[in-house]
């Protein structure tokens, strides 16, 4: 995999990874609940920073931890059977985007269990400390990693592809993209923009951000397919 | 102030209670704040709503919960239609 293939591959990883949102429901109930408590707010915002700084040092966590066990596994990287398998995982997860990562009827009700939904909702009241909407922060992002794993994986991958001192500025490349739906969201709410209107835009555009994330995924998907196991395959075929 | 009225909760599991005006206050008090409705102007709306459910509910002996919600979002879409859009799609936002 070339340079500017893997930066590709790692940027359409981290926009299907910031086009997730349980951290953006979160963090806008957790907006909400604390204007309606009447929370000063320097108090509200500090609240909403704090579970943004929980959301990022997860994912950035998460990423350089992808990163370090494909290093420590570096013989899976030449391996076209870990490809073949991380390209069906994408098409699979794609598809499953597609069917069932929202839940039918209005509102964005996401796929995780309503007992956890219920949970998360009534953590997000409880919350007044910086502390905790950190912690909530660092939650919601690894509740949502039945998802993130693949488009985690394949970035990993592709960081692994790149020369050396490019991987870090890989990586970070991925944090601050797969970051930016959730960084937007807290700077409207940040400059006073009203609630219900981005509660509104996402309720009218899930359909499209569901299904430009699934398609995303089995673009990935293919693509990964057909540059890491077709093509060495029939290389290797020719050269017999 | 406790009215006469038995809420039936949405679940059914949980015992029904007395109608609480106060609480349908606080919780349409509260979501306009949070669409950032000046103190005075929240405490209008709500108090505003409630008239309305009671008005409604007043000759009930037994509601639900999801009828109250209904009533009440009804009533504060024409006076408020940003809070009565979160107030209506609150439990739908995760």
């Amino acid at each position: 995999m070339d340079t500017l293939t893997a930066l590709a591959v790692i940027a359409l990883a981290a926009i299907v990874h910031a086009s997730f949102q349980l951290s953006v429901s979160v963090v806008t109930l957790l907006s909400g609940h604390s204007a309606g408590k009447r929370d000063a707010p320097g108090k509200s915002l500090r609240l909403v920073g704090a579970f943004l700084a929980g959301a990022i040092t997860t994912t950035t966590l998460l990423t350089f931890t992808a990163l370090y066990l494909v290093h420590a596994l570096r013989t899976l990287h030449s391996s076209v059977t870990v490809w073949a398998v991380i390209c069906a995982v994408l098409v699979g997860v794609g598809l499953a985007i597609w069917i069932f990562y929202y839940r039918p009827k209005q509102g964005t009700r996401l796929w995780i269990p309503r007992a956890f939904a219920r949970f998360l909702d009534m953590r997000v009241r409880t919350t007044t400390l910086s502390a905790e909407a950190f912690s909530l922060g660092l939650t919601t992002v690894i509740a949502e990693l039945p998802f993130i794993i693949t488009p985690l994986t394949a970035a990993a991958l592709a960081m692994y592809a790149l020369p050396a001192p490019l991987q870090l500025y890989g990586a970070l490349g991925y944090i601050a993209l797969a970051s930016l739906s959730i960084v937007i969201v807290v700077v409207l709410i940040g400059s006073g923009h009203n609630l219900s209107h981005i509660q509104r835009w996402r309720e009218h555009n899930k359909r499209f951000l569901q299904f430009a994330a699934g398609a995303g995924l089995i673009v990935l998907g293919f693509f990964l397919y057909v540059s890491q196991v077709v093509t060495p395959v029939v290389v290797a075929g020719g050269a017999l | 102030m406790a009215l006469a009225i038995d809420v039936v909760k949405r679940s059914g599991k949980r015992t029904a209670e007395r109608f609480d005006r106060k609480k349908l206050h606080a919780s349409i008090y509260a979501t306009c704040l949070s669409v950032k409705s000046p103190d005075g102007h929240a405490s209008d709306m709500a108090d505003h709503v409630c008239n309305i459910v009671l008005s409604w509910a007043d000759n009930k002996t037994e509601v639900t919960s999801t009828d109250i919600r209904q009533q009440a979002s009804r009533a504060l879409t024409s006076v408020h239609p940003d809070a009565a859009y979160l107030y209506k799609h609150h439990k739908q936002i995760i």
